[in-house]
Formats: structure tokens, C-alpha cells, sequence
């Protein structure tokens, strides 16, 4: 289960810091609007975006103000060894659910950081935000879409119990909670075991 | 047997590939094989066969052959020169 800090208080939507699995996911500020921009406008992560266009410096301060104030979402920063990583966000996939009642979420994650882009790492912020969203939030299913030749967030997301459930252009995938314990169980004690002292 | 030998063997049998293809810059998720169920399977084989208990940081830093055997050194695992 992951750690949850619930003390942070400046998003509308009060998103929690999360800690776990060595890595940290903790709510985006606006000071790392900039460094998010030039993440997300980067060829190699916008490539398996459902859109390429470039974001200005204006998309994006309207994109955060949006954010704040929707509580139909949350977006973290991923955190290893106090270096930003990657970015995470969750949805509610049913309209009008926030994402406190939401029954359907929908993550969305990318690496921005070559370095841990092919890293068992990687595993460690889904792992975590799928911990907080059936234990935490007490959602049914997780949902994702991924473009069908983004092989890689495919097999991706089938090793942490991820079904494909429609094929086409975008492929949808849906976990449920007994897929996921059973898939990531090994996983989970590999990338929780006490440092050394 | 050497310790490189059976390093070799290690990552033979848990990433499914003949010995020839266990380079040192041999490098995780850059060959279908190395995959994560692979690399867990390999962290299982490795404790197993050198008697250690890797933890979680040299479990993800384990990204290349000679990765590994830098950080086996970390638990006295010698390999010749």
C-alpha cells in the first residue's frame, strides 16, 4: 500500500503525494510547467500521444489553470532518487464522477528520461498509482488506450495485468483488481525489498 | 566453475538466449528476451546461484551484463580481470 501524504493544499482537487516502490509521485506546481512543456513537445514521448502538436507556453498555463480546477483528474510528477522522471496523470473515465468516486479511471504515464525509459523502474509510478486508485479511491477498473504501434505500452501494461478488450488504431485495455495482484506480485517484492544497511 | 561462467549460465537460462549472445553491453529490454518477467526470473537465478540477496536499488540498476557484475562485486563476487 502506498505511503499517502495528504498534506499538500495547492491544487483545488488536493491531490495526495504518494511514496513507494522508490519512487514518488507528488502533485504538479506551476514551476514545473516549463519543464513538463518541453517534456511533452520532446519527439520521442509525443510520438504515442494522440496528439504531436507542439504546446505553447500559453497552452500550457491554460491547460494548468483547467487542472486545478477540475476534480475529474489529478497529475503528479514522477520522482526517483529526487530526480523528475516522467510525468503521471489519472482520470475518471465516467462523466461526472470526480476521481475521489470514480468507478473508472484512466492513467495516463510517460518517461521522459531516457535514462529509466528502459528500467524496471518504469514499473514502480504504475504500481504505485494502481495501488492508490483500487485501495485508496476504491475504483473497479482501470481502462487505457494505446496506439497499436506503441508495441512497447502494450506489453507494458500487459505485464501489470492490462486485457485488451477492442483492437483498432487505438487499443483499449482494461485491468481489473484480481488480473492486477496477480500479475504484479513478484514485481511489487522485487521493487519493495529494505536497502541494505 | 568461474563465476563468469556461471554468470553467463545465469543469463542464458533466465533470459532464454545461447550463452554467445551474454555480452557485457548486453542491456535490458533492448533484445525481446530481456523483458520484465525475464529480468525477474534473472534476479531469482543470480541470488540463487551467487547466494545473495540483492536489494531493490541493485535490482534496478541491473540494466547490463557488466552492470551486474559490477554490482555482484558490491557482494564480493570476484571476476577475473
Amino acid at each position: 500500500m502506498p505511503d499517502i501524504n495528504n498534506t499538500n493544499s495547492t491544487q483545488a482537487n488536493k491531490a495526495a503525494t504518494l511514496k513507494g516502490y522508490q519512487v514518488t509521485l507528488r502533485p504538479i506546481g506551476e514551476d514545473d510547467l516549463e519543464r513538463l512543456r518541453q517534456w511533452r513537445n520532446d519527439p520521442s514521448v509525443s510520438q504515442f500521444m494522440l496528439s504531436q502538436a507542439d504546446i505553447s507556453k500559453e497552452q500550457q498555463q491554460a491547460w494548468f489553470k483547467k487542472i486545478q480546477r477540475d476534480t475529474s483528474q489529478q497529475h503528479f510528477i514522477i520522482e526517483y532518487k529526487e530526480r523528475a522522471i516522467g510525468s503521471l496523470n489519472i482520470k475518471a473515465r465516467l462523466v461526472g464522477e470526480t476521481i475521489e468516486n470514480a468507478t473508472v479511471i484512466e492513467p495516463g504515464l510517460y518517461i521522459s528520461d531516457p535514462t529509466y525509459r528502459n528500467n524496471i523502474v518504469a514499473f514502480s509510478p504504475s504500481l504505485l498509482i494502481i495501488d492508490y486508485c483500487f485501495e485508496q479511491l476504491g475504483c473497479q477498473k482501470l481502462v487505457a488506450v494505446v496506439k497499436s504501434d506503441n508495441h512497447a505500452a502494450l506489453k507494458y501494461n500487459q505485464k501489470l495485468g492490462y486485457k485488451i478488450v477492442k483492437q483498432g488504431d487505438l487499443i483499449e485495455i482494461e485491468l481489473n483488481f484480481d488480473d492486477y495482484q496477480a500479475h504484479s506480485k513478484t514485481l511489487k517484492s522485487l521493487l519493495s525489498r529494505t536497502p541494505r544497511t | 566453475m568461474k563465476n563468469e561462467q556461471i554468470l553467463i549460465n545465469a543469463f542464458s537460462t533466465s533470459l532464454g538466449i545461447e550463452a554467445a549472445m551474454v555480452t557485457q553491453d548486453l542491456t535490458y529490454n533492448t533484445i525481446p528476451q530481456w523483458d520484465s518477467t525475464a529480468h525477474m526470473i534473472l534476479i531469482a537465478e543470480l541470488e540463487d546461484q551467487f547466494k545473495v540477496m540483492l536489494d531493490t536499488d541493485d535490482i534496478i540498476d541491473m540494466g547490463s551484463v557488466a552492470k551486474a557484475k559490477e554490482i555482484l562485486a558490491k557482494y564480493d563476487i570476484e571476476f577475473d580481470a
